[in-house]
């Protein structure tokens, strides 16, 4: 399963078709993709599991989001006002 | 309400013609009345049980197609393809 995930973030070129947001406006998918991110560490460092896993989400919301708005939430983040639930 | 009715009624016995204006008046109020219908119980984006059914998005499977029309988008040849956790 890991080779699997090693492999497409070896050959990953950018954000893959998802199914759950066919439209042109991808602001959801962005914030998806951030919220599970880091719903993916939590889970996994819960269970105590290695995170690379996760990556994949990091990858993704790096290639959809603006920067702008990946500072703002790492910035509630630490702050811990983060709107979204994680 | 019932009185409306037969004066239309009384109406179009005298004017036959008017059949198919309220055919196809009807049948357009019918087809909005359907699509916003869909738009409001099936649309993914629109929840209205917020406390048991929070991000109705994600029960999409992969290969599901909401969109009405799509055009060179073969949506069986697609997996899933995120990492579980």
């Amino acid at each position: 399963m890991s080779d699997q995930i090693q492999e497409k973030l070896k050959n990953y070129r950018t954000a893959p078709f998802d199914a759950r947001f066919p439209n042109t406006n991808q602001t959801r998918n962005c914030f998806q993709n951030y919220l599970d991110f880091h719903r993916c560490n939590k889970a996994l460092s819960a269970k105590d599991q290695d995170t690379a896993p996760c990556q994949w989400y990091q990858r993704v919301y790096k290639s959809l989001c603006p920067i702008s708005w990946v500072q703002k939430w790492d910035d509630q983040l630490e702050a811990g006002n983060f709107p979204g639930k994680i | 309400m019932p009185s409306m009715l037969q004066v239309v009624g009384k109406q179009l016995k005298s004017h036959p013609a008017l059949v198919p204006l309220f055919i196809f008046i009807g049948g357009g109020a019918a087809m909005s009345m359907v699509y916003l219908a869909r738009l409001a119980l099936k649309n993914p984006d629109v929840s209205w049980d917020r406390k048991n059914n929070p991000e109705p998005w994600n029960k999409l499977e992969p290969t599901q197609q909401y969109k009405l029309f799509t055009i060179n988008m073969d949506y069986s040849k697609l997996k899933k393809d995120r990492p579980d956790f």
